[in-house]
């Protein structure tokens, strides 16, 4: 176990180590820099700069570098937690960019539980009640599910907030909390701000688990092993939970380590739409102004979450599996 | 229909004097069973009328072909028919204990606390694929101690000592690491002991056995026959014993039951069978089994035809369109009905060769 965690850590490592360099190559491959789209901006706010202007500005950014030289002041801070500044935000990549991770994992892990807790139950009845109109029902909804787009279901729990639950709705709590200090009250207002957003972040994917559960146990309920449970005179119910669904999960588990970059693409949307301080926005901003500490950092973490996320995966299905465990 | 029981009484009077035991103890009695599979493209007969008993610590051998209804004859009695099956009629008499009144399992809820104590505690099961039978996320000591716990209301401790009490008996080396092993790191001679020590573990009067040998290879499969026999001995139980191979009948069983399309077609005790059979289509199977000693050239007879698809119902004897003394306008007509041999009250037959 210590060892395979140790192998692990190392491969993780190795892991991060390319996509910095592959991240990096790729954020600096587009023509132009930074200092291009600024200097433009300096231009139309106050007339000509002089060439020597330019030149310090250049030397400031440091945007005529050697790439590998770039990487390496990126790289011997980051190791420090020193991860550069932004060029836009004039601060600290890592001030910027902490609050926004945190968030935005939260929301990534209450999307996944909130899938979970939908779609296992309901992928277990609609199996066990084969061919029954709450199958078809669920199946319905299903469909539903995957095909809404998600700034669409944003908008409309947007309005049913507002107009039936009256709710004040984007952001991330109301207005008169915004610099209150924390509280319990205004911790409750966060939790009332989040469910819009993790029912619009899972749809997608509760609806598809659901399928998979389905799908899943009902080839699990053909096993040997479940007609042995039954011989053994278990309930129903304990045959089905025990007996079934821990060898129909598998996905369900697996599912953790795809939710990450899930969330990366999907929730850009949800974000913008809802007025969200998450990760997506940002990043989409950094790489389109090629702020590029900002944006070689995010990928960074990013990457960071998503391993991390392999890995929790990898343990919960050994803990769920003991035929992954010996391999 | 049923005529199971006349013979012994007053029908041949002249009937054996040896196996006139008055009140023979009979542990399970199924009669006239009917199970039907309502599938989208029409009903599958799988069961016509199956009738047998078995005495109480007897071995019965359920033998024939592959579909014939061997398996569903067992699901039934453990009331586990899978949708979209169902039993149409019949009874299913079981006694647990000499002279108790029965009690008919079709009676019982499928899922009611009768039943579900009756399965896995009075009859247990053990099934062919012991690689898919046990589950893969459970160690086979949790599994065993699920039954006992169930079953026996003992706490977790006192489950396991009779769980590694019970690998000990199967003859499992090293019964407490088994225990906490995972099916997979098992052999399937092994996974099937689990199996047996898993039926075992409540001593069961009555254990079903699905073709408990047939994923196994020879040698294993003698180790676990002979396993099955001591126990069965030692226990006192009783087993219904389905198979496809009258080698293992020969091995395992006291009576043997023949099956065909869903119906007995003959019953007898093993000597019988094999030194005296009647229904022809026993007769050929017989012959299909490999002997030693007989000359290597002569070619193993296979049965001509094969069984029809089984949505049609075949009017007369079932058996008719294969068997070669096949009699025109007598058996594609009437369905013979049950008669005993020679007067033996313990050798029936369903052939109108014997009425
Ligand atoms: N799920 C099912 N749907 C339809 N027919 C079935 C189903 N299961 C079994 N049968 C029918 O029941 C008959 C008996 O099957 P079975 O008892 O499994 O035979 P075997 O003697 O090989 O154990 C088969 O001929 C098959 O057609
Ligand atoms: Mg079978």
């Amino acid at each position: 176990m210590v060892n395979f965690l140790i192998r692990r850590l190392f491969y993780m490592l190795v892991t991060l180590f390319f996509v910095s360099i592959i991240g990096f190559a790729l954020i600096e491959l587009p023509p132009g820099s930074y200092l291009d789209s600024e200097l433009q901006r300096l231009r139309q706010l106050g007339g000509n700069l002089s060439q020597s202007q330019i030149r310090s500005l250049e030397i400031r950014y440091g945007v005529n570098d050697p790439t590998y030289l770039k990487y390496w002041k990126w790289v011997s801070g980051a190791v420090r937690g020193d991860f550069g500044e932004s060029f836009e935000y004039k601060k600290p990549v890592g001030e910027l960019i902490w609050g926004r991770l945190l968030f935005s994992v939260t929301l990534a892990f209450s999307s996944l539980i909130f899938a979970w807790l939908v779609s296992i139950p309901l992928g277990v009845y609609a199996a066990t009640h084969r061919y029954t109109i709450p199958d078809y029902l669920i199946t319905a909804m299903q469909f539903i599910g995957v095909a809404v787009p998600q700034f669409l279901l944003a908008l409309v729990l947007m309005v049913f907030a507002t107009t039936v639950l009256k709710q004040e709705v984007g952001g991330l709590v109301s207005q008169r909390f915004v610099n209150a200090p924390m509280s319990w009250e205004k911790f409750w207002d966060f939790v009332s701000h989040l469910w819009i957003p993790i029912i619009v972040i899972s749809a997608g994917s509760t609806a598809w688990l659901t399928r998979v559960m389905r799908a899943n146990l009902l080839d699990v309920l053909n096993m040997q092993y479940i007609q042995t449970a039954r011989a053994k005179g278990l309930k129903e119910g304990v045959v089905i939970w025990k007996h079934a669904v821990r060898n129909a999960i598998h996905p369900l588990v697996m599912a953790i380590g795809g939710v990450l970059p899930a969330l990366i693409s999907g929730e850009v949307i949800a974000s913008i739409v809802l007025n969200l301080p998450t990760t997506g926005p940002l990043l989409v901003q950094a790489l389109i102004k090629q702020d590029m500490y900002l944006a070689i950092t995010m990928v960074m973490f990013l990457s960071i979450m998503l391993i991390v996320g392999n890995l929790i995966a990898d343990l919960l299905l050994a803990w769920v599996d003991p035929r992954v465990r010996l391999e | 229909m049923s005529v199971a029981q006349q013979p012994s009484s007053s029908a041949i009077p002249t009937s054996a004097p040896e196996s006139a035991a008055p009140e023979e103890d009979i542990v399970l009695e199924v009669q006239d069973l009917h199970v039907y599979f309502y599938t989208q493209i029409g009903v599958v007969r799988a069961l016509n009328g199956v009738s047998f008993k078995i005495p109480r610590g007897k071995v019965l051998g359920i033998v024939g072909e592959s579909g014939c209804g061997k398996s569903q004859t067992s699901l039934a009695t453990m009331q586990l028919i899978p949708r979209p099956g169902k039993v149409e009629s019949g009874k299913i008499l079981f006694r647990e204990f000499n002279n108790q009144e029965p009690i008919d399992l079709l009676t019982l809820e499928r899922n009611s606390d009768e039943m579900r104590n009756i399965r896995g505690d009075n009859i247990s099961m053990i099934f062919q694929e012991p690689m898919t039978s046990l589950n893969p996320c459970y160690t086979v000591g949790d599994q065993i101690k699920e039954a006992i716990i169930l079953h026996q209301g003992v706490d977790k401790e006192e489950a396991h000592t009779r769980a590694v009490d019970i690998l000990r008996k199967v003859g499992m080396p090293n019964p407490e690491r088994i225990a906490i092993s995972y099916p997979h790191q098992l052999s399937g001679g092994m996974r099937q002991r689990a199996m047996i020590a898993m039926a075992l573990s409540c001593t069961p009067t009555l254990l079903i056995a699905d073709e408990p040998t047939t994923a196994l290879d020879v040698t294993t499969e003698a180790q676990i026959l002979e396993l099955m026999r001591d126990l069965q001995r030692e226990i006192g139980m009783s087993i219904m014993f389905i198979t496809h191979n009258l080698g293992v009948v020969a091995q395992m069983c006291d009576e043997v039951a023949v099956m065909y399309l869903g119906r007995i077609v003959e019953w007898a005790s093993v000597d019988d069978i094999f030194y005296n059979p009647k229904h022809p289509y026993t007769i050929l199977l017989l012959r299909s089994i490999p002997r030693l000693g007989s000359e290597e050239h002569i070619r193993l007879e296979s049965i001509k035809g094969s069984v029809p698809d089984p949505y049609t119902r075949v009017p007369g004897c079932p058996f008719h369109p294969r068997c070669p003394s096949f009699m025109p306008g007598l058996c594609d007509v009437e369905e013979p009905p049950e008669t005993t041999v020679d007067g033996n009250a313990r050798h029936t037959v369903r052939c109108h060769l014997y009425t």
